[in-house]
């Protein structure tokens, strides 16, 4: 189960992230990001409350990430959970993906 | 010695079984959190891609699962009743390519690499069978 919620504040659109992002909820998980950046031009990725994550989540999160860049938009990972910052640091992810310890606001 | 076995159909909605049973046996025998979400994801991967790439789509009894908590971690057992394919034969991706040159591909079996000891595989019969271990 993946739960998502989105707000806006100071110009950023905030999806919140939490559950599981494994291979039954990434489609979800990439459909939500790319809706958030196809409308905002800054997006931020709370992944504080994500429990488990797997390469199918982790290229839902890099769709959105071309999504932004292709559209010049703002895309940023933030507060990576523990099991996130593992799979994310495996995966070799910050190199090619903005990855912040704080919400940008 | 106490082994716990699972068979899975060829179907992405066993996906929150799977993780039920890989959290039951990490209470049964007091493992880590940290043990549990490397199993749930080195078997997930393993399943997905049997299902999406090994033609086990709506097959029934299409995966086995045994594991087993042994003195020097957890040994893991994944079997499935898809095309012959050997995971270990799967180069590793480039993982300083730019985002534009990242291939969809791979990216699981890299990290069931990264978290598994010990990976081996063979074809018996109808079935690939692969054991690996996570150390404890």
């Amino acid at each position: 189960m993946i739960q998502l919620t989105q707000e806006v504040r100071a110009g950023w659109c905030l999806v919140a992230v939490r559950g599981r992002a494994d291979s039954a909820a990434a489609d979800e998980l990439e459909s939500a990001l790319r809706s958030a950046v196809e409308q905002h031009p800054k997006v931020a990725a709370d992944f504080s409350a994500l429990d488990y994550i797997s390469s199918a989540g982790l290229r839902a999160v890099l769709q959105a990430a071309r999504a932004a860049q292709e559209r010049q938009a703002e895309f940023a990972v933030c507060r990576l959970s523990a099991p996130a910052r593992k799979v994310f640091d495996m995966s070799g992810m910050h190199h090619i993906l903005r990855i912040e310890a704080e919400l940008p606001c | 010695m106490s082994g716990s076995e699972f068979t899975f159909d060829g179907d992405l909605g066993e996906l929150e079984r799977l993780a039920e049973e890989v959290e039951w046996f990490c209470e049964e025998h007091g493992l880590s959190s940290d043990v549990e979400f490397d199993l749930n994801l080195a078997l997930e991967e393993l399943f997905v891609n049997a299902v999406r790439h090994g033609g086990c789509a709506g097959m029934k009894d299409a995966a086995r699962v045994r594991l087993e908590r042994t003195d020097d971690g957890v040994h893991v057992e994944f079997s499935d009743r898809g095309r012959e394919f050997d995971p270990a034969a799967v180069p590793a991706p480039d993982l300083e390519a730019s985002m534009a040159e990242r291939k969809a591909g791979g990216l699981g079996l890299h990290l069931v690499r990264n978290m598994m000891h010990d990976f081996a595989y063979r074809r018996a019969g109808e079935w690939n069978h692969m054991v690996m271990r996570r150390p404890v």
